[in-house]
Formats: C-alpha cells, sequence, structure tokens
C-alpha cells in the first residue's frame, strides 16, 4: 500500500510480534514494521550518496537500499522526494542524562580520607564502579535536543574523576526502555580532572597523572590478587569492564601527550576527547596516530567594542579563535581519524559549524565519518550503527536539501526505523505551473527558497487584432502573494482589468509530491469556483549553497601566542669573534677571543684565530662579552595546573616531568634575561615533594623537546614552615607533620617503607622477566622513586631554611647512607656551612630575600658568600618568574655582600647549578665540547647595564635583539590583522563573547591546587 | 676635638651634637643638580649643607672641622628615597602581628601611617645599609588607605624621624578589570567599577563641602581631606591600567584638588599629551616585574621611566609590590635598571632622590646636595646605582652620623669569626 501524506502520530499495524518477553497490560501496541522510504537521497555512508532511492525498513534495521527497487506490497511506501537521508550522528562526548556529580564530604576541616562508605579504591577521585546507565534520567530534555541536531546515539557519562566508570550506547528516539539501552556498558571513560571529589590528594594534575598510573598497576595487581586491599567494590567491576575502548577527556593538546605516555606505559589505546586546539600539534600527532573526538563549538567572536577590553586579549586567543575551524582539516591533513562532538554546541550554531568545516576545505565525506563511522568505529559498534547500509539501524535525519552542502534543515528524524516529525514537511513548489481558472489561464513560475519562494503570474491572453484579423497572445505579468503550509496553499494577486482592480484569493492543496494543486478561489465578480495548477517544468532548489573559501589554511606559530615562530629556528654555525669570553674554567675571562659552534656545540674556544665552519654565521663580539647561559637551579614557570601535590606529605610519585607547558611566556621572557636551562621543580608545600623536570629553555618546541636528555633524576623535598602547613590557615592542623619534629619521622617513615619494598622486589630479582605475573609484588610508585633515592639514582634537592631542620636531615641521610644532593633556599645554610661540606651537600639560595616568613628572620644576604667561602657548592636561583630574568644581577649582589669576585660571583649562575645538577659536563662553561648554550652580553654580564643580545641553546638562537623588536612589531601587526577579520567576519547577529581579563598568575613554591597565584610572597 | 674617620673602619660610633661641623672630603659628588665633581669637599653646619668646593682648587683645614671624612676614591650621593613604601609598617609578611599597614574600612582618610612607623625595624635598618635614606611610609587597603608621612630611615622614635607628617592621601583608584568579576559575570564588573567612582566622586564631593562650609561637627575624615584641597597635602592615586588612569585624569580636572599624583602608572604612557598636559607626576611602580601581558615587549616595566621621560612626563620611581619592604633595598638597583633602558645616569639618580622630593614637596630640603639642603647623603665605595658597586661606608641623615651596620652584618661576621676560629 502507498501512504501520500504524513505518518506522524499514527503507526500502522504490517506485523507485529506474537512472542512476548514481558507481561503486557492489555493487547500489545501495535507497531510499524515494514516500510519503504522512496525517491530520497541518501548518503548511505561516508563517500558514497545516492540519489533518488528507496530504502526498505524492516523493524529497527534496513534491509535494503538502492535505485530500482520494486516496494514490496507488504511494506508501507513513504515518498519523500527531494530529501537527503544522512545517517544519524553518533555522540561520544556527553553527559545527556546524568546528574551533576556532588561530594559527599560536607567537613570543615581537610579530608585527608575517602568518605565512601565500603571496600571501595582509597581516593574518590577513581570510580571504575559507577555505571551511568544505572542511573540515566532517560527523561533528559539533553537527550531530545541531541536528536533534533541529528544525532541517533549516544554514550552519556557523568564527566566526574579520573576513573570515571562506564557509558551505556544508548538509542536517541527509542520507544521503548529494551530499545533504549543499546548496549549498557560501551566504553570506560577517564580524565585528568580530579572531579568534585573533596579528598585532598590529588590536588594537582600531576598528582592526577601518578594517582592514575597507581590505579592501573592496582588493577594489574587486583587481577592475581583478589584479596588484596585495594578496594573490591571497585576493583572487580574495573576487571569486568577493563576491555572496553577507553575514552580519554583532555583539557588541552598537551594532555594528549601526557596521556599518551600513559598509554604507551600500560600497553593501552585511548580514544581522547580534545579542547580544539590540536592543530598546533598535528604533525606530532601524526606518528603516534591517535583516535580524537573533537569539538564542533568553535570559539566566537570577542566583542570589540571597548578598546581598554579589546587591549587586554591576549593574541594566543585571537589565534585560536582563527585556527580553531581550521582544526579538523589540520588533524585530517595529518591522516587521523577524527570524530566530531556537538558538546557545547547549540541547535543553531551546530551545522553552522559543520557547514563552515566544509566551506574551509574539510571533506563532506570526511566529516559525516567523523559524525558516524569514526566513532561508531571507536565505540566498536561499526557493524551496527554510523552508516545505512543493510543490516545495521534506520536511524537517519531526513533533511530539506543536502545539509553538508546547503543551508539546511531537518525535517525527520527516524530512530529505529520510527519517523518522528520535526518540523512540517514542505514539497517542493518550485518550478513553472499551468495554473487554470475558470476561464483564465496563466503561466505560475515558483523560483528561490521552497519555503518562501518568489511568485510570478504570466497571464495567457489571445488578443483579437483588428488590423490584422487574429487573435495574438498577449502577457501580463503580476506577482503573487504566496504562502505554503505543509500541503496547504495559498495565492492572492491582483489583476488590472478596463482600469480596474480585480483581486483574486486562492485557496488548495498540494497533491502527491507537488506536482498538482487544486482547490478553490472566489472571483473578483463573488463568484465561487475552482482553479488547479499543473507543473510543467520542476526545479531544483538550490538556494542557501554554501561558499567554497579558497583562502589558505590560517598560519599556526611555534608557540601559537605572542613572540611565536613561524618557523622554528635550527642549529647554525656559528663564530663569535673579538669578543671578552667569560670561560668559566682556568683560563678565566679570555679578552678578544673567538669561540666556534658547530653542530650545536662549542668547538673552539681561545684567542687565536681559528678556521671557520663553511656557512658559518659571524657575529663580531667587539665590545661584548660571551658567556654560557644561565642555569636556574630552582624555578617554576613552564608548569601546567599546579606545581604543588600538596595532597600528602609525601608524594614522590608526581613528577613535573609529566606536566612541563612550553607555552609559557617566561620562557621567552627568560631567555632575554640569558637563561638557557632550569631545573622546573616541586613545590613546598609537603615534606617529599616530587620529581623534577630538567629543561633548556627552548621556545616553541614540545614538553619532551624541552627535556635535557639523559638528565640525572631529581626530587624536590622541603622541611619547615610550608611543610607544617603553618601559614595555610586555621583548616589546616591536621595533616602530620605539624612540627618539625614530625617532619623527622616522615622521612624516616617513607625510607624505611622504601628499603622493605627494595627487598620484596630483590626477593623476585633472580627470576628476572620469567617472574610469572602473580608472584610479583604490588608496584608501588612512591616507594620506587623514595628506593631511587637510597640507592643514590635520584638526588634531593631540599627546600629548606634554619639549621636545625638542615641539619636533621643530613643526619636522617647519613643513617640510610646516602647524600643530600643540594639544600635550597638554604637561608641559614650559612651558620651550618662546615657541616654542609663535610655532608657534601650543595646550597642554591637567594641572594637577598627575607622578611617574608618568620622562618627567615635570620636570613642574610651574605649567606652565599659565606657557605661559598666555606667550600660548599653554591648557586643563586630564582624561584620566581620576574627575578628570573634578571639573574645575572642576582649574582653581581655576592660582589656587594660577603666580596666574591667576579668570577666567582659569575659561576654562582652558571657553572655552580650545572653541578648541583649534575651537568657540569655539558653546561655551564664555556669549553671545548661543551653544549652551545651560550649569551652574548651588551656589557660586563654582572653589571647593572648589561642586557643581552642574543641566547644560544645547543647552537639555536631562540633570542635576539634584533628578532625579539622584529616579533614585537609583528606582534601587533598580527593583533591588528585578526582583530580586524573579527569585526568584518562576524556578523551583527552572531553571538559574541566578552572578554574577561585574568590576572596573570604564577607558581611559587607554596603555591596550591592547579591555579596559580597572584600573592608573591611564597617561597 | 678632631676626628677623622678613615671609612675603611667600621663606623659605629654615632654622634650626637647637631651642632658639628662635619667635611666630607675627596669624594666624587653626585649632586643630581648641578655638576658632578670629581674631588669635592661638602661643608656641613646643624645638619646643612654649607659649602660645595672642588678640592682640586680648594684646600681645608683640619681644625676648622669637628669630623672629617675622608671619601677618596668614593662616592657621594644625596640619600636616596623611598616613596610608596610599607617599610616601618611590617616586619615579617607571613605573620600578621607584625603588620601595621592595612586598617580595616572602606575610606580611612583619618588614618596616619606616622604613629606606627618603626624606627627600630630590623628591616628598615637593612634598607637604610644601601643608600635609602627617607622612607615615604605609605599605608594601604580600602579606596582610601590613609596618609603617609615622610621619614628618615633612623631616629629615636617617630617624632624624632619626621620629615614632614601627612604628606599625602592615598587613594585605590577602582579596578574595572577583574576584581569583582570572579566569575565572569558579563556587566557586573563594569557597573561596580562605576559605582565605586561614583562613591569616591560623592566622598570628594562632601570633602570640598566641609571644607568650604563651617562644619556642625568635626569629621575626622573629612577634617583630614581638607589639606588636600588647600595644597599642603598631595592626593596620591594608585593604579595602573589605561583606563583607570584616563578616568583619574577626568576626576582630577573637576575638583580642584592641589597636587594629585599617580602612583603605579604602569599604562601612563598611553596617554600621550593628556598626561603631559595635566603636569600630574607619576610614582612608577616598581619596574623590576614582569609586563601585564604576554603580548607586550618583554622590557616594557624597564623602559616606561624613559618612555614618560621622552614625554616631558615627571615621574619618579618606587619599588612597591611583592615583599616590598625588604625589597626596597634593592630601590637603587631599580634606577640602574631604568638607565641600561634609556635613562641617563643622571635621569636615573634624579629618578630615586630629588624627583620623588619634588613630587612630595620636600625638594627645597632634600633629594640634592646642594647649598642650604639637609645634609642627608652618603658615601659609596663605587656606583651606588649598581650592585656589583654599591657599598655604602658613611651615612648622614640630617648632618647627624648613622651606622651602615645591620644585624644582617653582624651575623655574617659573627659567623664568618666562627669559621676563621675553626681553622687556626
Amino acid at each position: 500500500m502507498r501512504s501520500c501524506g504524513l505518518i506522524v502520530g499514527l503507526l500502522l499495524c504490517v506485523t507485529y510480534s506474537l512472542a512476548q518477553y514481558r507481561p503486557e497490560n492489555g493487547t500489545p501496541p501495535t507497531e510499524l514494521k515494514k516500510i519503504a522510504l522512496t525517491k530520497v537521497d541518501v548518503y548511505v555512508r561516508p563517500g558514497e550518496k545516492l540519489e533518488q532511492v528507496t530504502v526498505l525498513i524492516e523493524g529497527q534495521k534496513i534491509v535494503r537500499i538502492g535505485t530500482f527497487i520494486p516496494v514490496p506490497k507488504e511494506y508501507l511506501e513513504i515518498e519523500r522526494e527531494g530529501y537527503t537521508v544522512v545517517p544519524a550522528f553518533i555522540e561520544t562526548h556527553s553527559s545527556a542524562g546524568t546528574e551533576k556529580a556532588k561530594s559527599t564530604y560536607q567537613g570543615y576541616l581537610p579530608q585527608l580520607e575517602s568518605s565512601k562508605n565500603g571496600d571501595y579504591y582509597w581516593n574518590e577521585a577513581i570510580h571504575p564502579e559507577i555505571r551511568a546507565v544505572e542511573s540515566l534520567n532517560s527523561g533528559d530534555s539533553r537527550f531530545d535536543e541531541l536528536k533534533k541536531l541529528g544525532f541517533g546515539f549516544v554514550t552519556p557519562i557523568q564527566n566526574d574523576g579520573l576513573v570515571q566508570g562506564t557509558a551505556p550506547l544508548i538509542a536517541l528516539g527509542a520507544k521503548k526502555p529494551s530499545d533504549f539501552v543499546l548496549r549498557p556498558d560501551i566504553s570506560s571513560h577517564f580524565s585528568f580532572n580530579k572531579g568534585v571529589s573533596q579528598q585532598t590528594y590529588p590536588s594537582s594534575l600531576m598528582g592526577s597523572i601518578a594517582l592514575m598510573r597507581q590505579a592501573l598497576y592496582d588493577l594489574a595487581f587486583f587481577k592475581y590478587h583478589k584479596d588484596a586491599p585495594l578496594g573490591k567494590l571497585s576493583m572487580e567491576p574495573w576487571l569486568t569492564s577493563d576491555p572496553l575502548p577507553t575514552f580519554f577527556k583532555v583539557n588541552d593538546k598537551w594532555d594528549i601527550l601526557r596521556a599518551q605516555k600513559i598509554a604507551q606505559e600500560f600497553n593501552r589505546s585511548f580514544i581522547y576527547i580534545t579542547r580544539g586546539d590540536e592543530y598546533a600539534i598535528a604533525d606530532q600527532l601524526k606518528t603516534s596516530n591517535p583516535r580524537l573526538v573533537v569539538p564542533l563549538n568553535f570559539p566566537k567572536p570577542f566583542d570589540l567594542k571597548d578598546p581598554y577590553t579589546a587591549k587586554e586579549i591576549p593574541l594566543e586567543e585571537l589565534k585560536h579563535w582563527e585556527l580553531a575551524p581550521y582544526n579538523f582539516i589540520f588533524l585530517k591533513n595529518q591522516g587521523l581519524r577524527v570524530a566530531l562532538s556537538s558538546e557545547g554546541s547549540t541547535s543553531t550554531s551546530l551545522w553552522g559549524s559543520i557547514r563552515s568545516l566544509i566551506s574551509h576545505g574539510a571533506k563532506v565525506e570526511d566529516v559525516l565519518d567523523a559524525l558516524t563511522m569514526a566513532p561508531a568505529s571507536f565505540l566498536g559498534v561499526d557493524s551496527l550503527v554510523g552508516s545505512l547500509e543493510p543490516g545495521k539501524l534506520a536511524s537517519f535525519g531526513l533533511y530539506g536539501k543536502d545539509p553538508f552542502l546547503y543551508e539546511s534543515e531537518m525535517y525527520e528524524m527516524w530512530s529505529l526505523g520510527i519517523p518522528e516529525n520535526v518540523k512540517p514537511l514542505i514539497s517542493n513548489t518550485l518550478g513553472r505551473f499551468n495554473l487554470i481558472l475558470k476561464n483564465q489561464r496563466f503561466e505560475m513560475t515558483l523560483v528561490g527558497d521552497p519555503k518562501k519562494p518568489t511568485v510570478s503570474l504570466l497571464e495567457l491572453k489571445d488578443i483579437w487584432d483588428a488590423k490584422i484579423k487574429i487573435y495574438k497572445k498577449d502577457t501580463v505579468k503580476t506577482s503573487v502573494n504566496f504562502s505554503n503550509t505543509e500541503q496547504d496553499v495559498t495565492l492572492q494577486f491582483t489583476l488590472k482589468e478596463n482600469q480596474q482592480v480585480h483581486p483574486y484569493v486562492l485557496r488548495g492543496k498540494i497533491v502527491g509530491n507537488g506536482s498538482v494543486w487544486e482547490g478553490d478561489l472566489i472571483y473578483p465578480d463573488g463568484s465561487w469556483g475552482q482553479w488547479s495548477a499543473i507543473r510543467k517544468a520542476k526545479a531544483t532548489d538550490t538556494s542557501g549553497k554554501i561558499n567554497l573559501d579558497n583562502s589558505p589554511l590560517p598560519k599556526c606559530w611555534f608557540p601559537n601566542m605572542a613572540y611565536g615562530f613561524e618557523v622554528l629556528p635550527s642549529a647554525v654555525n656559528t663564530v663569535f669573534e673579538n669578543v671578552t669570553i667569560w670561560t668559566n674554567t682556568e683560563a678565566g675571562i679570555l679578552q678578544d677571543g673567538f669561540v666556534v659552534v658547530q653542530d650545536g656545540l662549542i668547538s673552539y674556544v681561545g684567542t687565536n684565530r681559528p678556521n671557520y665552519p663553511p656557512n658559518a654565521h659571524i657575529i663580531n663580539g667587539k665590545g661584548l662579552h660571551l658567556t654560557s647561559g644561565i642555569i636556574d637551579e630552582h624555578s617554576h614557570i613552564a608548569i601546567s595546573r599546579g606545581v604543588n601535590e600538596g595532597g600528602q606529605s609525601i608524594s614522590a610519585e608526581v613528577s613535573i616531568g609529566d606536566v612541563v607547558f612550553p607555552e609559557d611566556i617566561s620562557i621567552y621572557r627568560q631567555l632575554a634575561g640569558g637563561v638557557t636551562a632550569a631545573q622546573l621543580l616541586h613545590g613546598s608545600a609537603n615534606a617529599i615533594g616530587g620529581q623534577s623536570a630538567l629543561v633548556k629553555l627552548k621556545w616553541g618546541v614540545t614538553p619532551e623537546a624541552m627535556k635535557i636528555d639523559q638528565a640525572p633524576g631529581f626530587i624536590k623535598c622541603a622541611l619547615g614552615e610550608n611543610v607544617k602547613q603553618s601559614n595555610w590557615g586555621e583548616r589546616n592542623v591536621i595533616r602530620f607533620p605539624q612540627t618539625r619534629m614530625g617532619v623527622e619521622q616522615v622521612f624516616y617513615d617513607a625510607f624505611y617503607r622504601a628499603k622493605e619494598y627494595k627487598k620484596q622486589w630483590e626477593a623476585v630479582a633472580s627470576f628476572g622477566a620469567n617472574c610469572p605475573p602473580e608472584s610479583l609484588p604490588r608496584k608501588d610508585l612512591e616507594l620506587e622513586v623514595m628506593a631511587e633515592i637510597l640507592d643514590s639514582k635520584r638526588f634531593i634537592t631540599c627546600h629548606s631554611y634554619v639549621q636545625s631542620e638542615v641539619n636533621m636531615l643530613m643526619k636522617v641521610a647519613d643513617s640510610m647512607r646516602f647524600r643530600v644532593n643540594t639544600f635550597t633556599h638554604i637561608l641559614e645554610g650559612y651558620k651550618v656551612a662546615d657541616k654542609m661540606k663535610n655532608h657534601g651537600v650543595g646550597g642554591s639560595t637567594f641572594a637577598d630575600w627575607w622578611a617574608y616568613k618568620f622562618e627567615v628572620n635570620d636570613a642574610i644576604p651574605y649567606n652565599a658568600a659565606l657557605m661559598h667561602q666555606q667550600g660548599v657548592t653554591v648557586a643563586i636561583n630564582s624561584d620566581d618568574a620576574e627575578m628570573g630574568r634578571r639573574l645575572n644581577q642576582e649574582a653581581a649582589k655576592t660582589i656587594k655582600y660577603g666580596g666574591l669576585s667576579e668570577i666567582e660571583a659569575w659561576k654562582l649562575v652558571t657553572l655552580n647549578p650545572a653541578k648541583l645538577l649534575h651537568l657540569e659536563h655539558r653546561m655551564g662553561s664555556v669549553s671545548l665540547g661543551k653544549d652551545a648554550d651560550l649569551v652574548l652580553w651588551s656589557d660586563n654580564p654582572l653589571s647593572i647595564l648589561a642586557k643581552v643580545k642574543l641566547t644560544m641553546v645547543d647552537g639555536i638562537v631562540y633570542y635576539s635583539e634584533e628578532k625579539n623588536s622584529e616579533l614585537a612589531q609583528r606582534n601587533q601587526q598580527e593583533k591588528m590583522r585578526l582583530m580586524v577579520k573579527m569585526s568584518e567576519n562576524s556578523s551583527h547577529t552572531e553571538a559574541k563573547r566578552s572578554f574577561f581579563p585574568k590576572k596573570k598568575k604564577f607558581f611559587h613554591c607554596d603555591t596550591l591546587g592547579e591555579e596559580g597565584t597572584t600573592l608573591e610572597n611564597m617561597h | 676635638m678632631k676626628t677623622i674617620y678613615y671609612l675603611l673602619i667600621s663606623l659605629s660610633l654615632s654622634l650626637t651634637t647637631q651642632g658639628q661641623r662635619i667635611l666630607i672630603a675627596n669624594g666624587y659628588l653626585h649632586p643630581v643638580e648641578g655638576q658632578e665633581i670629581t674631588s669635592s669637599l661638602i661643608e656641613i653646619e646643624n645638619g646643612k649643607i654649607i659649602g660645595i668646593k672642588n678640592a682640586l682648587s680648594e684646600s681645608y683645614n683640619l681644625k676648622d672641622w669637628d669630623t672629617v671624612i675622608d671619601a677618596t676614591n668614593q662616592h657621594v650621593y644625596p640619600g636616596f628615597v623611598a616613596a610608596n613604601s610599607t617599610l616601618g609598617l611590617t616586619e615579617i609578611d607571613a605573620i600578621r602581628a607584625t603588620h601595621d599597614f592595612e586598617e580595616v574600612g572602606v575610606f580611612n582618610a583619618h588614618v596616619r601611617a606616622q604613629v606606627a612607623y618603626n624606627v627600630e625595624s630590623k628591616v628598615l635598618e637593612t634598607v637604610k645599609s644601601n643608600g635609602v635614606l627617607l622612607v615615604q611610609t605609605t599605608p594601604r587597603g580600602g579606596a582610601i588607605s590613609g596618609n603617609s608621612s615622610i621619614m628618615t630611615a633612623a631616629g629615636w622614635n617617630w617624632e624624632d624621624a619626621t620629615v614632614l607628617r601627612d604628606d599625602g592621601m592615598h587613594v585605590n583608584w577602582p579596578d574595572a578589570s577583574w576584581h569583582n568579576n570572579l566569575k565572569g559575570e558579563d556587566n557586573k564588573a563594569e557597573l561596580s567599577y562605576l559605582e565605586e567612582i561614583r562613591q569616591l566622586q560623592a566622598f570628594f564631593n562632601l570633602a570640598q563641602v566641609y571644607k568650604e562650609e563651617a562644619p556642625d561637627a568635626l569629621d575626622l575624615r573629612l577634617e583630614a581631606m581638607k589639606a588636600c584641597f588647600e595644597g599642603k597635602k598631595r592626593t596620591y592615586f594608585h593604579a595602573n591600567s589605561v583606563r583607570q588612569l584616563s578616568d583619574i585624569l577626568t576626576f582630577c580636572a573637576n575638583i580642584p584638588l592641589k597636587f594629585p599624583v599617580i602612583v603605579g602608572g604602569n599604562d601612563a604612557y598611553l596617554l600621550g599629551q593628556r598626561l603631559v598636559d595635566s603636569k600630574i607626576p607619576i610614582m612608577i611602580e616598581r619596574i623590576h616585574r614582569l609586563p601585564d601581558h604576554d603580548d607586550d615587549p618583554i622590557d616594557q616595566p624597564f623602559r616606561l621611566p624613559a618612555l614618560l621621560a621622552n614625554m616631558g612626563v615627571s615621574f619618579c620611581l618606587q619599588n612597591a609590590g611583592g615583599m616590598e619592604a625588604m625589597n626596597t633595598r634593592n630601590l637603587p638597583f631599580l634606577a640602574g635598571t631604568a638607565q641600561a633602558y634609556g635613562l641617563s645616569e643622571q635621569e636615573a639618580l634624579r629618578s630615586i632622590t630629588l624627583s620623588p622630593c619634588e613630587i612630595m614637596g620636600i625638594d627645597q630640603q632634600f633629594g640634592s646636595l646642594e647649598i642650604g639642603k639637609s645634609a642627608t647623603l652618603f658615601v659609596s665605595k663605587g656606583p651606588a646605582l649598581d650592585m656589583k658597586s654599591n657599598q655604602v661606608t658613611c651615612i648622614l641623615i640630617r648632618g647627624k652620623i648613622e651606622s651602615v651596620r645591620n644585624f644582617q652584618e653582624d651575623l655574617f661576621l659573627k659567623y664568618q669569626k666562627k669559621y676563621a676560629k675553626a681553622k687556626n
């Protein structure tokens, strides 16, 4: 049978299953089972679009699709000529149907332990046991919103915590609960956000990373040790859900690289739900080929109406605004498999974003793949959903036109074979018609948008020509007021006859597919009549075609912000000639010397003119000073989301190396201050903090490329007021230790446990790789690191102030037979310099800071000189993004306070920190074979007048005075270009966002949490 | 009795008689105003400079002087001036009990820093040792913080140390950019900014009326404001962003304040001729700071003094910021950096001596080494704007010799001795 009209709301009986799986109240409801959807254009799968085809649907599934398929008798035919069918999209990033997570803890004091009742994992941010399906609200309006956007499937989960649990696969528009949940557990979800847990640990990104890793090791251990006290109620379900595909929600592009390290460590594979800024690292992602879910929600243009605010908008944000809509294209150009997500989009913005992708150059098949097959394959259900091939679920959207190429709307959403009307269907009425009234004939033309066509009438008249005595054709053109709703049309027009105006009002119905209209009218003379219109020629709707934008891809800088490079600089063979060289060797200061840099290394230092390497860049250093680069032994720049894991007193498992952040402007500014390398230290909020990252200040590279290869391992420890939480307010009085007495015991406890741990592993060491996994002890990331300290494979840099605590830690180390490597701050080091010398520990201190805490009351600026004079290896460090760029001045203060020579003073920021970091074989002096980390100064570098002319790291010039002024100018031009573009491109109707300037935040020793601080007296 | 101090010997002795005649001989004179003299004679009597001569052309008679200070191969500077500082009002940042710089309340026009100034501050003595001899001790907080006073860096008590009592009223201009907008709510910051300005305006209007009309009853706050209109007190507006500064210029054009001053002024260079025409001077915020925006020129703060100098704006340097009390000893080096980034050596020196004195209204007695001015000066082994060579060997405050030592140097010597003994 054939249905010409709408079937919305009416389900016709074709067949129904007699088998009952559950009792029914009365006769089971009637269901529509077999449908033939005809004359539609169909995107069967990405890359395959068929026109004018028939789709046979049986039950929930598609059974056939093709051009010349006769509609079998038992099928209800639904004709949708001119409409385009697009497979239902799949959303893998959604919290639809879930409630906002809430913490259970209500206490006043910090929550150190889990507040969950039951044998769960010890940390509330790890809850693999949560199944989103169990508390899903199917009536949530967000499901409906997704459906109206063209989505048919979604994997919702409450986005909370590091290990979040599992999401179900939901079929949108399903009428029965049994159809609504297609798979109760389809995917598991991770993130680097702790979520609502109030537990103090973790309090930083690096803590989150460490906790996730520990939990994964615990899972592996639990597999063989079901009685281990690791939280059965968490671990058992996790073992079950572990094989599911895992989606990893990241906060930015660098998180992808971080999560990939975890993937590698545990031989896992993640699908990354991203922020949309991956274009900046697209080429690096190519090698690891990750699967990505990227947002379709592009940043809105800023409201630029206020010059004060416009001035505040960082270039970085403007660049991102321009590049974000190209993110998908950047990634596809690298051949990555990418899914798109509607998260954050609205019904008005989503299709705008999709079409803007295509107008910017994305291929339709790639975009469709990203909305359908890519997420289906990520979820492992690509044989069930994602395209409209036979055997797959019949969920799709029906659009007025090809929605990828035209401004077009969805009229019906078909869910599991059942259509639902979204918008009244409008027949395509475009074309040329014969309009026939009682005695009149017209030619009627409809052009433009089928919803609001422009209609004109030509009255065809035969006029009697008295001269030649024949009827002549004559035409009179009239425009028509036309409206159509669903199947109804009304036409109003006036005709002029004999100087009189005659109004006509016609109303009628569209019959069938729009070729025939018929209805009634009142003639100008008041008589009632009928009219009809028959289409002679059909026209296709070509309105709203998107414009392809052929402009080249916008340029991304390295890093993509102010002072970023358009092209990363590379190493150039260089000769410095006629320059004053501060060698830091026995040679002392050489006048009129030569330094040759080849392949990133220093290949000559001396006063005789050497052979210049071919194509060398020659720099005349007349009147200038050349030194090795400054090394900042204590720095907190270039760190993402938290410098302290203060959640526990011992957090040796965390590592700054996991959270190096290469887009901190401080890197560039410090290059301009002559700094070439730094130890990025954990803060001092707890006794045993976290591992350091030793980096070179390379501007524009990735975190891994900043790290010094084969650098020795370091760990930050801390003593005194910060560790005791002395200045943290009245709430923080329960974490052990609260006194210097307790601090000692924290160290003993950790080291004794580490010794035990070592024994456990030594016991199985003889088995080597053959040790059966079930016999291996539990891997403990914290004790592993503590054991490295005991084995002198990792070195301590310890935050310290007063002499008692300094002495204490040396005694602890003595008893454990290792050496404390460095005391940092060490402002009372001058009181125990002899003991420090005996122990063999170095001191890295401030030049003149004091008076910020009680424990620095006896701090004196002569400290560096006194320690140095006792034979302690002394460095001057910054611990401060501002002072970090003036370390040469800080070194000079030791001449004033304590009378060091200039050569000695200079070593405090170069050779001595290199020694403290065990890097003196590569850095710290201008000598043959060392890394070409060099700084050219305008003056004696210890002079207040000294300015950096050029800074080179590994033979690569990352900063020079000339380049800097060039970049500063270019920044401004780029900013203006983007602001003009933003004003031009954003229409008046487009929503704009206001810019809210934030105070720039910085990390210091005792900055807590993932946000920086604006406070400055924290060290 | 005739005494000659050779400056390599430490000067811990303090002479108390004001009638002393002191000669500083043979030092390189940095007068700030006028020609430098390579070898000078500075004649001091009753705390004042009574003569400045060239030692190469003039000689002196030891007998004419109670004290002769030999400054051969050394440099003589007027005392450096720490404008806008909490020095003397605080000791240890983390310990609330030591904080005396921020009172409760919004309009604290009546609050006075002078009486809380701690002459025995340990921090103060370490600052003095670097040549900072005058301090504008300044309260913080609120919309109006209160009154600063100009003090010497040493004295028996706050009365003794006072140079100018209640020299200025400190107003914190509202900040539209962020503090009321933590949640990022549109318009909220804007509205509260305008409202705070209205309140400030209303307060100043009240004060103006109070000054004109004989008041029924004494109002401590408004009483303290009077002097701002009479020219006896500066009005210091603390602000940095271009919008704030622009609004302050408008505010000052509408209210007859005699001596408005801007404190901070990070964006002042953007105001152009308007600022020049207003003749409002700027006390530039600590230039050893980071640029406000990632996009700014990386040396923007360093260059600000030279930018303002080229525009013809009068300015001085000050050191407010993190850990500012203890950090004030680095004030000389702020001037050094300003020199590295465009000021002449003379201009750099002036920016922490005569310029702040002019702005604060004490330039008739302080800020330069000229006949008739206060003998508030110091001798340094080398150029004092460079940390490498700033080595103060002798300090005079209003003609009185003060110790250059401080407890930190004492601790240094104590432990140096300990280690020396251990070696022997």
